[in-house]
């Protein structure tokens, strides 16, 4: 299955993970009873942290999944500067936010596999 | 990492002998049926379920299946948003879907190099599908209160085909952009029309 869909490293895990976290994003405000700014912060963020993490489940488009570390540190800061979070809301943001971001940043590093990948149709003297 | 990847070592090896369906300095042919046949499987799955919503919007079905969110998918499916086009956003999701399946078929083991622009007219048809499906997944709770359960999976399917569609633009493009270096036209080179 992995080899069919062009998968098979061990750090896709990482992202697997943080898709997991993203659609935990989206059930916890019913889950833990939460309403108001914490409650639409997120059913925004959850599907975007998702989505971007399901992405890079992928190691050729695997650099995506980066864009969730500023998810991440938005989850952490959210509730400091939008109001009325209850402690629940809270403790859940911060805890999801330091996970997504811990995991993000694994995205950076991947093998060769594409020829230099994208970074290749921009630099001038590869190919 | 950076100033790995543009040293000479990493120039992919100009073999006269190796498999010219593999793109040069790949490790897997993106092209390969393995990898687009479930890409196909998926949009045909995402176009069942948009075409089985958009009949319902449609008013062909009086009910819609639910199992987990009670009145959720009505709610959804008749609202505000999913009605802003002239058809409902269910019966733009399908023709997506259908478009998605047939650029992932057409075209053989090589169509990375040989056809060019299928490749990309498949990623243009799966990113954009993507997008729309996660915007609206934000809209169904934020604006409506509600969760639809067919539109999830809907909207997972969309995700789920831009990975493994990535890897093939990529190839497309890598090779769009060697043929201009050695002075072959972008255009013809796009369409096919290029033999070597």
């Amino acid at each position: 299955m992995a080899r069919i869909l062009g998968l098979g490293d061990e750090l896709m895990w990482a992202q697997v993970i943080n898709a997991l976290v993203g659609l935990w994003l989206m059930a916890a405000p019913a889950a833990l009873g939460f309403n108001g700014a914490a409650r639409i912060n997120h059913l925004i963020v959850g599907p975007i942290a998702a989505t971007f993490a399901i992405i890079a489940v992928w190691e050729v488009v695997r650099t995506v999944g980066k864009l969730n570390v500023a998810l991440g540190i938005w989850l952490v800061v959210a509730p400091l500067v939008l109001n009325h979070w209850s402690m629940v809301s809270t403790i859940n943001s911060l805890v999801t936010g330091i996970i997504i971001i811990a995991l993000a940043l694994t995205s950076g590093k991947t093998s060769d596999k594409f020829a230099g990948g994208w970074r290749s149709l921009v630099d001038s003297h590869t190919n | 990492m950076n100033s790995q990847r543009i040293k000479p070592e990493s120039e992919p090896p100009k073999s006269q002998f190796q498999n010219r369906d593999l793109p040069a300095g790949w490790q897997q042919n993106p092209s390969s049926w393995s990898q687009r046949l479930p890409i196909a499987i998926l949009a045909l799955l995402g176009f069942v379920i948009a075409s089985y919503l958009a009949l319902y919007q449609w008013g062909v079905f009086s009910t819609v299946w639910e199992p987990f969110f009670g009145a959720g998918s009505r709610t959804i499916l008749n609202s505000s948003v999913s009605h802003l086009l002239p058809i409902p956003d269910a019966a733009l999701g399908a023709f997506g879907y259908f478009l998605d399946a047939v650029t992932a078929v057409i075209g053989g083991r090589a169509r990375w190099r040989t056809m060019p622009w299928i490749v990309i007219l498949f990623g243009l048809a799966v990113g954009p599908l993507g997008a729309a499906s996660i915007i609206l997944v934000i809209l169904q709770p934020v604006l409506f209160e509600a969760w639809c359960t067919l539109c999830l999976v809907s909207a997972l399917i969309s995700v789920l085909m831009i990975g493994p569609a990535a890897d093939e633009v990529l190839a497309s493009l890598q090779y769009l952009k060697r043929e201009r270096l050695e002075g072959h036209s972008t255009w013809r080179v796009f369409w096919g029309l290029v033999t070597n």
